[in-house]
Parts: C-alpha cells; sequence; structure tokens
C-alpha cells in the first residue's frame, strides 16, 4: 500500500533543484551538495521519487577507466507534482501571509 | 580475575586480526583503485535487496568519480546508512538490523543496571569487554548475513537455540538467577541443538560452508539473545531471590555477581555453539559428500552410439 505523506522538507528541496532546470540531468554527489544532504539521506529520496514516477533515471556510459554514471531528472509527472506544490504553497501564502514557512 | 577476563578477549581479538591479514595482507594496503571507502561500499551495496541493486551500483559509481579520501569516506558512509534504511530491506540488511537491536539491547542493558545500582569500577570495566566482544560478535555477523542463504536460516537457527535453551532452562526470570536443570538438559542445549542447528544448516543448503556459516550466525544470534533476556531478568528481579555469597550478600554484589554470570555464559555459550554447531555441520557434510547424487542420462545424439564404437 502506498502512502501519500506531504514531501518531507529535504525532498522538497530536491524536487526544487531539480525543477530549477528540468531538462537537465543530474548526478547525485552533485545534487547532494546542492542541497546540502549527506548521501545517506538523498539517496532515499531519490529512490522515493523514482517509485513515484517523479523522476527520469538514466545511465551516462563510462570514459576510459572511470565507471558509468546514473543520472537524474524530473520526469513529466514529477513537473506537474513540484507546480501542484509550488501554487498550493502560493495559494496558502496568500491566505496567510505570515506563513512564510515554506521560504525558510 | 577481572584482569584475566580482560585479558581473553583481547588476545582473541589480536589472534582474529592476525588470521585475517595472514589471510590476505593485501586488504589492509589501500591501492589507488581499492581503498577503505569503496570496500565499505561494497559491503552496503551487498545489503541491498534485489529489486534495489541498481541502485547500489548508482551509488558505488558515484564514487569513483569522487577525489579526496574524507570526501569518498562520508560519501561511503552516507550510502551504509542508505542501504540500511532504504525499503524493501535485503534480507542481509534485516539480519543486520536484528543484530544490531540485539547487540544495541545487550550493552544498553548492562550499562543500565550497572549504572541504576551504582556498581563499581570492575563492572564498568566488564561493560567495556562486553561492548568490544557485541562489537566483534556485530561484525562477524555482518559479514555472514551478506553471503547467499545464511541470514534467514541462521537468525532463525539462533531463535531455535534460544527458545530450546529457555524451554529446558524455565522461562521466568527467576529461572534465569536459579536455573532448575539436571544433567540431560545442559547436554541437550549446549551439545543437540547446536549440532542440530548447523547440520540442519548443510542439509537445508546442500553446502557444507553454508551450513557452518548458518551455525556461526546462529551461534552468535543464540547467544546475545540469551544474554539479553537473562539480562532483562536480572533488571526485573534486581536483588530478588537469594543473596549472593560469591557477592559477599550485598545488593550492589549480588547483581554485579549475576551480571558477571551473564557475561560469562554469552563468552561460553558464543563459542560453544560456534564450535559445535560447525561439527555438526561439517559432519553433515561427510554425509552428503557419501550419498551418491543420482546421475540424468543425457539426451543420446545420433553420433554417440558410433563414437562409443569408434
Amino acid at each position: 500500500m502506498q502512502r501519500n505523506r506531504p514531501p518531507s522538507p529535504q525532498t522538497i528541496s530536491v524536487l526544487r533543484a531539480l525543477a530549477a532546470d528540468p531538462a537537465r540531468w543530474r548526478y547525485g554527489y552533485e545534487l547532494a551538495a546542492e542541497v546540502h544532504l549527506q548521501s545517506g539521506s538523498l539517496y532515499p529520496i531519490l529512490v522515493r521519487l523514482a517509485d513515484r514516477g517523479l523522476l527520469d533515471t538514466s545511465w551516462e556510459p563510462g570514459q576510459g577507466s572511470r565507471p558509468p554514471r546514473h543520472l537524474y531528472r524530473l520526469s513529466r509527472t514529477g513537473r506537474e507534482f513540484v507546480a501542484a506544490l509550488t501554487a498550493a504553497r502560493v495559494d496558502r501564502t496568500t491566505l496567510n501571509p505570515h506563513n512564510r514557512w515554506s521560504e525558510a | 580475575m577481572l584482569g584475566g577476563l580482560f585479558f581473553v578477549p583481547m588476545l582473541g581479538l589480536l589472534g582474529v586480526g592476525i588470521a585475517v591479514y595472514r589471510r590476505n595482507p593485501q586488504r589492509f594496503l589501500d591501492g589507488p583503485t581499492e581503498d577503505a571507502p569503496l570496500r565499505l561500499m561494497r559491503w552496503a551495496v551487498g545489503l541491498l535487496s534485489p529489486q534495489r541493486v541498481e541502485w547500489g551500483q548508482a551509488m558505488l559509481c558515484e564514487l569513483g568519480h569522487l577525489g579526496g579520501r574524507i570526501r569518498r569516506m562520508r560519501f561511503a558512509l552516507g550510502c551504509v546508512v542508505a542501504a540500511l534504511v532504504l525499503p524493501p530491506w535485503g534480507r542481509a540488511a534485516a539480519g543486520v538490523w536484528a543484530v544490531i537491536v540485539l547487540a544495541a539491547g545487550a550493552v544498553g542493558l548492562y550499562g543500565g543496571i550497572a549504572a541504576r545500582y551504582r556498581l563499581g569500577g570492575g563492572d564498568w570495566i566488564a561493560a567495556a569487554i562486553l561492548t568490544v566482544f557485541v562489537i566483534g560478535v556485530l561484525l562477524g555477523a555482518s559479514a555472514l548475513v551478506r553471503r547467499p542463504g545464511v541470514a534467514i536460516p541462521g537468525l532463525l537457527g539462533g531463535l531455535f537455540v534460544t527458545v530450546t535453551f529457555l524451554t529446558l532452562s524455565g522461562f521466568t526470570f527467576l529461572d534465569q538467577i536459579l536455573p532448575n536443570t539436571v544433567p540431560w538438559h545442559r547436554l541437550v542445549q549446549v551439545i543437540v541443538v547446536p549440532f542440530v542447528v548447523g547440520a540442519a544448516g548443510t542439509l537445508w543448503s546442500r553446502d557444507p560452508i553454508v551450513g557452518k556459516r548458518i551455525a556461526r550466525l546462529a551461534a552468535m544470534t543464540g547467544s546475545l539473545g540469551l544474554f539479553v533476556y537473562t539480562s532483562v531478568a536480572v533488571a526485573a528481579i534486581g536483588g530478588g531471590g537469594p543473596f549472593d555469597e560469591d557477592g559477599g550478600g550485598t545488593l550492589r554484589g549480588t547483581i554485579s555477581d549475576r551480571l558477571g554470570n551473564n557475561l560469562v555464559l554469552l563468552a561460553f555459550t558464543t563459542l560453544v555453539f560456534a564450535t559445535i554447531g560447525w561439527g555438526g555441520a561439517a559432519a553433515a557434510g561427510r554425509l552428503l559428500h557419501r550419498t551418491p547424487t543420482p546421475t540424468v542420462p543425457g539426451p543420446i545424439s545420433p553420433n554417440s552410439e558410433t563414437q562409443q564404437e569408434a
């Protein structure tokens, strides 16, 4: 059974970082550094997003002795989810201007 | 007495270290392609369930693009956490969690009781010995649970060992302080049951090496389970029952003596269960090798008779 809990602040940070340039493929470590998350927090978030169909994943072929690399970007569903999330937050902020926790 | 107790596990750890080093000295020398973070990461990836193998590869490959020892180690440690918490848990991760819970329970209960009754320095030295011992068990068990076909049978074997032990010695807390057993109970608890677990492991897996691993894991988890149960008994009963003469007849002495008895039982059962279980697995392995494997005749090709005739 899939639970529909609201996304955590860390998940929202990852979604926002990915939504900043939705067409661009991102590396795991690059993403972790951008949202200031440890790999132990980032990867479970990425796995959950991929399980819910919000994330597209791909492999970049290895070059020379360097191994291949896993890539991530928002799927179409993911982009719609982030848009809906942003709209809901804008509505909430408009209704209650003092509640600006989402910008924290 | 306590000095001697401290000396034995230290010597044991030293022996284990020498044995591991002699097995493969290169593992301690970090080369440009095989460093500690990479080994740690490989270990962590082995904990993941089959559905998450691609994610394990993703983390492993990402590490290949990172430079700097500290940065690599931080990334690898984070991935260990991810491998342990990522659902669905693989059997290895479930096994590691089970042993972590037992290990934390063992050390937590011992320390909690020692603090509650304000026991002396000797008991805190014993707590340190217990911690070292439990960390050793945790490392050993975490290596075993990653082997295919070992985690679940080993944990079930440990449960079987614990339940049989308690069934014969009594489940009540007072039975743990004053066990009412006859000699054949001890024989079954210490010899028969671990032997059966080892033999069953071999017969189930059809491989004596796997059977020996199952026996070792069962010995570790069974002994830790017994230790936790007997420690819970001491925590619940406290100074209840007759005061211990060995402890000087005082409350603190009695508690200290009971904790010490549990510690000795833990070391004894771990060693004996593992040894007897190993023997059971080896004996069953000999039996398996003696049993002729039925050969299935292969398909006869048109040329086979001609070749035989030639």
